[in-house]
């Protein structure tokens, strides 16, 4: 390889200037008033990323998510058709939560209140007593939500009739999420967190590299970080709409320690077999709006969902997706090392989130500051604001839908 | 030393480590791991490093379908490995730290627990 090719180059501020420079208010990490305008602005109108089809693998299966931004529990089922739909967890006789357990396989789901029953496209097939009612049952069905698939990847829209589809809204990144291990991939691992700050405060953490010297000394330590490229900032930034990305830096002369060796062996040799080598040469992590991030890795094939809880509450979801059962005890050794090395850096991540959260909300500063090399920070905030911008100014001009 | 704790034959040395290290679950390792001392993962890690490989090798030309419990053992101190790796080779003085902040990682999903 050409090392002068290889040097590290920092993006130049020039080139990130676009996106502003001025200081950031706080009001947006912890103002409960601006989380109300988030729920309708945004979560009840993007595509949200809600599971992995390898969830719903046979027809009847179904699972149940919350979505607590937009106070919803929502059902997705595989239907005998193997055609995928989801509809609010909702039974239309008094508002019941219609579905109680998290997963499983059925044909029809009954309120356990009056057993009112539906069945895998939500029509309401039997209700006892119903003549006593002054209804059709043709008008009781679930209330439909938008769902498709991107790259393996399951996501809902709350919008009765969404603007955009779900290739729209993710254009052109489909097409490179669709080259992951997630598009093929048939099983995954999964750890969760719940923490006390407000979910941007939490995905800002994500999309920086400044603080991977002090947070992660040893975790990350010299995987990204070296004397050419200290701060381990990233190789460039794509702004895409929406969304964004960033090419990340990792240091040729990185040095794993012996049993560290015996597990990477076998996740890059499995990712060679995959077909995934110029994803191993090519370091990307992608960054899609609102709450949902996807590292490219081939080896740490890992999506981490950040999911609002409440104005200084969330909960990070991270998945590592792999493409069969394990078939070995290499592999699943291999595995196991990947989560746990992937969760030591999460784990750092958490606690100084949380800190961050507690300044903010005491009110002590107005602003915050975001450099250059915090841009995708920058871009993030500015792409949230804008949506509920625009949403604000849609009610104030709305007169007769309104 | 019970039958409960008895390894494939060659590693009888590491049997001393079945019932610490030896455990069903992801969760329960990463559990294991936040509760031990640096030194007790120091002791696991020297002992069972070497054999690892021979381990993995052996296993491997087993089958995951035709483990024995004894087999099933020895599996599951290779992934408490993965765990204890991280805390010698990676953490080292700042284990105990890094510990704390874990805890409210919880695994909760794991390829290794969803054997066919």
């Amino acid at each position: 390889m050409n090392v002068e090719a290889a040097k590290f180059r920092p993006v130049s501020n020039e080139q990130v200037a676009v996106l502003g420079t001025q200081p950031i208010p706080v009001g947006p990490y912890h103002d409960p008033d601006y989380f109300a305008l988030e729920r309708e602005a945004v979560f009840k109108r993007a595509w949200l990323h809600i599971g992995h089809v390898s969830e719903l693998p046979e027809p009847g299966s179904f699972i149940v998510r919350k979505v607590e931004a937009a106070r919803a529990s929502i059902l997705i089922v595989r239907g005998k058709d193997d055609v995928i739909r989801a509809f609010y967890n909702v039974c239309t006789h008094r508002g019941t939560e219609l579905v109680a357990q998290s997963d499983g396989l059925a044909s029809t789901f009954s309120c356990r209140y009056h057993m009112w029953t539906f069945n895998d496209h939500g029509e309401l097939r039997g209700a006892p007593d119903f003549e006593r009612f002054f209804l059709d049952k043709a008008d009781c069905g679930l209330s439909k939500v938008a769902v498709d698939v991107a790259a393996g990847l399951i996501f809902i829209n709350l919008t009765p009739e969404p603007e955009q589809t779900l290739s729209e809204f993710l254009s052109p990144l489909e097409t490179q999420l669709e080259q992951l291990p997630c598009a093929t991939a048939t099983t995954f691992a999964e750890y969760l967190y719940e923490i006390d700050a407000n979910w941007k405060l939490v995905y800002d953490n994500f999309q920086e590299n400044y603080h991977l010297r002090f947070i992660h000394p040893r975790s990350v330590g010299t995987t990204a970080t070296g004397p050419e490229n200290p701060f381990g900032y990233a190789t460039g930034f794509d702004f895409v709409g929406l969304h964004r990305k960033q090419a990340l830096w990792m240091n040729p002369e990185h040095q794993p320690g012996p049993v560290q060796v015996s597990a990477l062996e076998r996740l890059v040799n499995d990712a060679m077999s995959g077909g995934y080598d110029e994803l191993l040469a090519n370091s990307e992590y992608f960054a899609v709006f609102p709450n949902f991030f996807m590292l490219n890795s081939p080896i740490l094939p890992f999506s981490h969902t950040v999911f609002p809880i409440g104005p200084e509450k969330s909960r990070g979801v991270i998945r590592f997706y792999w493409r069969g059962e394990d078939d070995s005890a290499t592999q699943r050794f291999a595995r196991e090392y990947a989560v746990a090395a992937t969760r030591d850096v999460h784990a750092e991540d958490r606690g100084v989130i949380e800190a961050g959260q507690r300044g903010i909300s005491s009110g002590a500063i107005q602003h915050i500051h975001f450099q250059a090399q915090e841009a995708l920070c920058r871009h993030f905030i500015n792409s949230v604001d804008a949506t509920v911008q625009a949403y604000k100014a849609e009610k104030s001009l709305g007169g007769f839908g309104a | 030393m019970t039958d409960a704790a008895v390894l494939p034959g060659g590693f009888e040395p590491l049997q001393v480590f079945v019932d610490k290290w030896a455990l069903a679950t992801s969760f329960e390792r990463s559990r294991e791991r936040e509760t031990s001392s640096l030194a007790q993962m120091r002791e696991f890690y020297d002992a069972f490093a070497p054999y690892l490989n021979d381990a993995l090798a052996y296993l491997d030309r087993k089958g995951l379908a035709e483990f024995t419990p004894a087999d099933e053992r020895l599996m599951a101190l290779c992934l408490s490995l993965a765990h204890v790796t991280l805390a010698v080779e990676v953490q080292g003085e700042a284990e105990a730290q890094n510990a704390l902040l874990r805890h409210e990682m919880r695994i909760t999903r794991s390829t290794a627990e969803r054997a066919a």
